[in-house]
């Protein structure tokens, strides 16, 4: 097991590796010079060529990934001037290792300007993950036990209208009805957990609630999908006839078995959106990963896009390593090697 | 080339029309009243809604407009500002700040002098010097602070490279240093720039731009310092800035009231709040509730919830002005050779049409020039300017006089929307109708950048402008002096490879001028013969739609700050 | 009804009450869009004590939904249940679902077709055995439980049961498997087993253990047994009587000894004829009934059989496509048919496969004989 894990994280550093190249690659296969963004009203060429120097952007693309993945080690300095350094020390901005890079549209750290966020789309992620698990996974219990009655065929037709409604519609509404409407909770605002849990809380309330209903639509229906699934094997025949009681067989015989497969899905899912909920977390004008990830896309900011391409990459890799690890614990059949 | 922030939400499925913009002034022509109630009562928390996320607070590094403008208002103060006005000739005329007058100036208008008023201080209590002004042009020279203006690169009187660029490269670069002294001379409080060539709007640029606002030397960390805030001014930042979120701006104990004038400073706090969306802020701003009653926002009121505006509570805290920025549709000089033809298509060019489909009065009205209302010497442009109602049987006869096949193929391309996509579909019907085959190419993704290569085959382009202070100099020649665009890399912001050299030599003499009304004229005259060359074809002026919270007091539509919430004037009510 | 063999002689006379098992007119139907399927409609008889009972039939002919019913599978579902089953003096139909619960498993118990998919994947096989024995056994501990698993696991011919008590289903052979299920389902000594297709999922050496080991823990639980299977060779192994099903009525009844020597329905015979036999040619391909079984929703007017049968022009007057016999008693036999006996000789007569005198009936009589 340990020596699966290890070799799992090893393969992952590699793929981590493999998808930076290939953002560097797709970034600058692009027609336009990304320094034509930092550079204003009065764009000359030469000028361009002068932000681009200063940039780094006029290196081949191979060497500025190296120095990119050197950084990661070792950290690196910008602007990597030797001739500043010594007159100017206080003007280098030092990026310590793990070095992401350097935003020139935000003059900033990546890891320091993603720390911040990690947080808030990973709060944002399992408040998300644990409401919709429980909204979802008790609806389509309840769904598939009541199988062909009107509280299943209402759960699966709610279900299906929120799993069609675009969590843009979904969040807008709940925003403009809950909290400013009817003002049922404070307008949503991120408060990090360490300020004030209790507006922690409340903050994430409904945008976690507009990815929950979205997912939890799914959850539903798969959920269902399962237990009926299961409630048609064999082995719980087997069980009937033992004579364990009813309660017994639900829980122990069939939710063990209905919800397995469930975890890879939710784990899989949870990991995803460890990396941003592009649009919810702008509705509700959380500084979390995807809303940063889409300004940087739309400045040209590579080093704060390949950032947040790790980060998001990193979040699936692990994501698939903890499903298969507990795969591995929950079903007897799955062997890790 | 105006540069906005992309909204944000391009996948919302309302158009996002306006959002920020690179230009410090200008401004619209519905100069208004106060709507708002007026108030000297000093304190509260004013809130800021602003949408995605300031780019940077670093006076060298800003050139978004609104940004500019906060700067100047909050924390960065100029040798002359721009008045708290609702008047669009008084906001064009610079009054002081830190310096004693409007400066002065001598040799045609090559020299300027400005003098420290005393009593002017840092937030640590640290008297502002020349040598921090100073020091600030100097760092807009450093190649590591991109982003800002440069209008300093090319008229200050100092050697310039092979490229264009000037030699000197910020304080680190000693070896130019002495170069840089003799342009920029300080004497005891007194500050000198020397010009390489007149400069008559130079108090406008200094007042609407941070690019020649003073720096701390003992304080500059380069980059570092993008998001930094040393004030000057009435506020200061309390904490850090976080980017994402925002920051709280509280009163600056070293700011002396008496030194400015201007600047009302009513809040106790200004709370500024990032990354919200539109739809967000409207929804919040009609609500009314909480601290948003005392809110003001940057980012146009949605075209799905104009609607709501009309609700009697509503509407009074609802303005609608004119913005600084000017849309325009460019042929390509290249392809449409013909002149009848380019006559063709701006005298079926439909103005009403396109503002219906875009969105409506409210969105936006028609333009008669590209330069902007409120900027100083407006004049509708002779040609182009009684054109664009959409004559399309007068346009029939001119495209069957210019002796070309029928129906004739366009090909128009522009920075997509939904409503910029309804306004072109509504201009190809009619342009249809006269004769024309267009195809729409509406892009999404990087719209200058392609339309700046010099390969593209479109036959029109949609541009926008804004001007970066309120004289023509910042219109007509960064978008048609052929000398400073056209290369064999990139058309820079001439897209529609417009080439004449009647109008540069008119470019050349307006920049000889040294009074903005001297060269005012000259520009006129200048756009008088892009019109008679059907170089471009007036579409409309935007408007903005800003919606306030009700306890906001003195709020004015400013030309001065672009028609954004003026945070020299806006108060809470207690 | 039940003619008593060589096995029934040991038996102890404490059988006064009457049969253990006594099914009268059991019927099962599940409502359905299309119409009702009587997957089982009057099905009657009788199990003592000790003894095996065999159901035969293809597929769908009802022979698995009435050992479901006689376990109270049914209840909770659509299916509608109605006739009389007769447990050990109790009234099945009439006990509570807790009550029927605690038959369950403690005085019925099953084994099922596939030990695969009827063993849980993620639990370990002896605590799906233990778990049957804590249901019925409330006081018991965890260790007893587990001393009388390792106890069942090895009675049931299991190697190393201290190992083979920790292993998950998947880590077991097919024999394996199915000799778990068999520890399983006598754990707690029933009273009647069923076993529903036991070995059809074994291979033919497996299929002959499994057999093997039913009978001799029979012996020693003394437990009746109700043996499902459309193996005709399994039931001549193994059982006392035959019950043979057809669209889910019972159409031939006797003793395996009887029936197999003279089988009284075109059913059976075609049964008996498709079964593969030492003293054939392998070129011979098997000889499978032509036709299928009729759909449950629509039999066929007259006797449910006729459709597919070679027979039906010999009785007069188009009684087989018009009424529905009824079980007729023929000696110590009962069949749903209108056939005499003279035409029964006549047509064993014409053909080369010999509804008479089967080779395997005497098997079954030896191996019956050997076991008591």
């Amino acid at each position: 097991m340990f020596a699966y894990v290890v070799r799992r994280l090893i393969g992952g550093v590699f793929l981590l590796l493999l998808v930076s190249l290939v953002t560097f690659v797709l970034f600058f296969a692009g027609p336009i010079n990304p320094a034509k963004f930092t550079c204003g009203k009065q764009c000359t060429p030469a000028l361009i060529e002068q932000n681009t120097k200063a940039l780094g952007y006029d290196k081949p693309v191979l060497e500025q990934w190296g120095t990119y993945v050197v950084g990661i080690v070792k950290g690196r300095d910008f602007p990597d001037d030797p001739a500043l350094k010594k007159t100017a020390p206080e003007t280098i901005a030092h990026c310590s290792a793990p070095c992401l890079g350097y935003s020139p549209q935000t003059s900033q750290n990546v890891t320091t300007e993603l720390q911040p966020r990690i947080p808030v789309s990973v709060s944002l992620a399992i408040a998300a993950f644990i409401m919709w698990m429980i909204i979802g996974v008790g609806a389509g219990i309840i769904a598939a036990l009541l199988r062909g009655s009107v509280i299943d065929k209402a759960l699966v037709g709610v279900s299906l209208i929120f799993y069609a409604m675009p969590t843009v519609v979904t969040g807008l509404l709940l925003y403009q009805f809950v909290a400013i409407k009817w003002q049922l909770v404070p307008a949503p605002q991120y408060v990090p957990f360490s300020q004030s849990p209790v507006q922690w809380l409340q903050g994430l309330f409904l945008p976690a609630l507009t990815l929950a209903l979205y997912y939890a639509a799914g959850y539903v229906r798969l959920t269902r999908a399962f237990i009926l699934e299961t409630l048609g094997e064999d082995y719980l025949r087997t069980a009937k006839a033992k004579g364990v009681p009813r309660v017994r067989v639900l829980f122990r015989h069939t939710l063990r078995a209905a919800l397995t497969p469930i975890v890879t899905q939710a784990g899989l899912d949870l990991g995803a959106l460890l990396g941003g909920a592009i649009i919810t977390e702008q509705i509700f004008s959380y500084p979390g990963l995807g809303a940063l990830a889409v300004s940087s896309a739309n400045q040209y900011d590579l080093p704060t896009t390949i950032g947040i391409v790790l980060v998001v990459a990193t979040f699936i890799i692990i994501a698939n390593l903890v499903v298969d690890v507990l795969y591995g614990l929950i079903d007897p059949r799955v062997k890790l090697a | 080339m105006a540069l906005r922030k992309k909204p944000i939400v391009a996948v919302v499925a309302t158009a996002i029309t306006a959002g920020t913009a690179l230009s410090a002034c200008g401004g619209g022509g519905g100069g208004t009243t106060p709507a708002s109630s007026n108030s000297t009562y000093k304190g509260g928390n004013l809130t800021y809604l602003y949408e995605d996320t300031v780019t940077s607070w670093d006076p060298q590094r800003s050139y978004v407009g609104v940004d500019l403008s906060n700067e100047s208002r909050l924390f960065s103060r100029s040798l002359v500002q721009l008045p708290v006005t609702t008047d669009a000739k008084t906001a064009a005329t610079p009054i002081p700040d830190l310096a004693t007058n409007t400066g002065t100036k001598s040799d045609g208008a090559k020299t300027w002098s400005y003098t420290l008023k005393s009593g002017v201080k840092w937030q640590d209590g640290k008297a502002i010097s020349c040598a921090d002004v100073k020091y600030g042009l100097e760092r807009n020279f450093n190649p590591n602070l991109t982003g800002g203006p440069t209008y300093a690169w090319g008229y200050l009187n100092i050697p310039h490279g092979s490229d264009g660029l000037p030699s000197y490269k910020g304080p680190a670069d000693t070896k130019n240093q002495a170069a840089f002294d003799k342009a920029v001379v300080c004497s005891g409080n007194t500050i000198t720039y020397h010009f390489n060539k007149p400069f008559p709007d130079f108090p406008l640029a200094l007042a609407s731009l941070r690019e020649f606002d003073p720096y701390r030397k003992d304080k500059d960390q380069g980059v570092k310092n993008n998001l930094t805030i040393f004030s000057d001014g009435p506020y200061m930042i309390q904490g850090n800035w976080q980017t994402g979120s925002g920051g709280t701006f509280v009163r600056n104990p070293n700011y002396d009231p008496k030194t400015d004038g201007n600047r009302k400073a009513l809040p106790a706090t200004i709370t500024f709040k990032e990354n919200i969306q539109p739809d967000t802020a409207a929804s919040r701003l009609i609500a009314n509730n909480g601290a948003d009653q005392s809110a003001v926002e940057m980012m146009n009121i949605p075209p799905s919830n104009l609607s709501q505006l009309v609700a009697g509570n509503v509407k009074s805290r609802v303005e609608n002005p004119q913005s600084p920025f000017v849309d325009y549709i460019l042929p390509n000089m290249k392809r449409l050779t013909n002149p009848k033809v380019r006559q063709a298509l701006a005298t079926s060019l439909n103005q009403a049409a396109y503002i219906k489909g875009y969105g409506g009065s409210q969105t936006a009205s028609a333009a008669k020039s590209l330069v902007s209302p409120a900027l100083l010497g407006y004049k509708p442009n002779p040609t182009t300017g009684a054109l664009g109602q959409g004559d399309v049987s007068a346009a029939k006869k001119l495209l069957q006089g210019a002796g070309v096949p029928m129906p004739y193929p366009i090909k128009f391309t522009f920075r997509n929307n939904p409503a910029r996509l309804a306004g072109a579909e509504a201009l190809a019907a009619t342009w249809n109708q006269a004769g024309f085959k267009v195809t729409l190419n509406p892009i999404t993704n990087k719209y200058y950048p392609t339309i700046q290569t010099p390969s593209d085959n479109s036959d029109l382009y949609w541009a926008g402008w804004g001007a970066d202070w309120s004289a023509q100099s910042t219109v007509l020649p960064p978008l048609f002096d052929s000398r400073v665009n056209l290369t064999s890399s990139t058309k820079t912001s001439d897209y529609g490879n417009y080439t004449s050299k009647t109008t540069n030599a008119l470019f050349d003499k307006a920049s000889m001028q040294t009074s903005v009304e001297a060269a005012a004229s000259v520009y006129n005259e200048a756009d008088a013969q892009l019109g008679k060359d059907y170089a471009y074809f007036p579409l409309i002026v935007e408007k903005f739609v800003f919606l306030r919270g009700s306890k906001v007091t003195n709020y004015i539509n400013n030309p001065a700050v672009s028609m954004y919430p003026d945070l020299g004037s806006v108060g809470v009510s207690k | 009804m039940s003619t008593p063999l060589t096995k029934e002689q040991g038996r102890p006379a404490d059988a006064q009450s009457g049969p253990l098992l006594q099914v009268d007119d059991l019927k099962v139907h599940f409502p359905t869009d299309d119409g009702v399927v009587k997957s089982v409609d009057g099905v009657s008889f009788t199990l003592e004590k000790g003894q095996t009972l065999g159901i035969v039939g293809e597929s769908g002919s009802g022979k698995s939904v009435s050992s479901s019913a006689i376990m109270g599978l049914q209840r909770g579902t659509s299916a509608r249940v109605s006739g009389s089953i007769l447990f050990d003096g109790r009234e099945l139909m009439e006990v509570s679902d807790e009550e029927y619960r605690e038959l369950r498993g403690q005085d019925i118990a099953m084994i099922f077709q596939d030990p695969l998919s009827a063993l849980h994947p993620y639990y370990t096989v002896g605590a799906q055995i233990a778990e049957g024995y804590r249901v019925h056994h409330p006081d018991a501990s965890k260790k007893d439980a587990r001393n009388r698993t390792l106890e069942m696991l090895g009675k049931v011919g299991i190697p190393n049961p201290a190992r083979r008590i920790d292993q998950y289903p998947h880590e077991f052979s097919g024999g394996m498997r199915q000799r778990a299920m068999v520890a399983m389902a006598l754990i707690n000594d029933p009273k009647l087993l069923i076993a529903d297709e036991p070995t059809t999922a074994l291979d033919v050496t497996v299929q002959a253990q499994i057999l093997d080991l039913m009978v001799s823990l029979q012996d020693e639980f003394r437990s009746a047994i109700i043996i499902i299977t459309h193996d005709l060779g399994v039931v001549a192994d193994v059982a006392d009587d035959i019950l043979v099903m057809y669209a889910g009525r019972p159409v031939e009844k006797g003793t395996v000894m009887d029936t197999f020597a003279r089988p009284k329905h075109p059913y059976t015979w075609g049964l008996l004829a498709s079964m593969p036999r030492l003293d054939q040619e392998r070129t011979d391909k098997l000889d499978p009934i032509p036709g299928n079984p009729p759909s449950l929703i629509n039999l066929p007017t007259g006797c449910a059989f006729n459709p597919r049968c070679a027979h039906r022009d010999r009785v007069p007057g188009d009684k087989c496509r018009t009424v529905e016999p009824e079980l007729f008693q023929i000696g110590t036999q009962q069949a749903r048919c209108f056939l005499t006996d003279q035409d029964r000789t006549e047509i064993a007569a014409a053909h080369d496969v010999s509804p008479d005198a089967h080779d395997v009936s005497a098997d079954a009589h030896d191996r019956s004989q050997e076991s008591a």
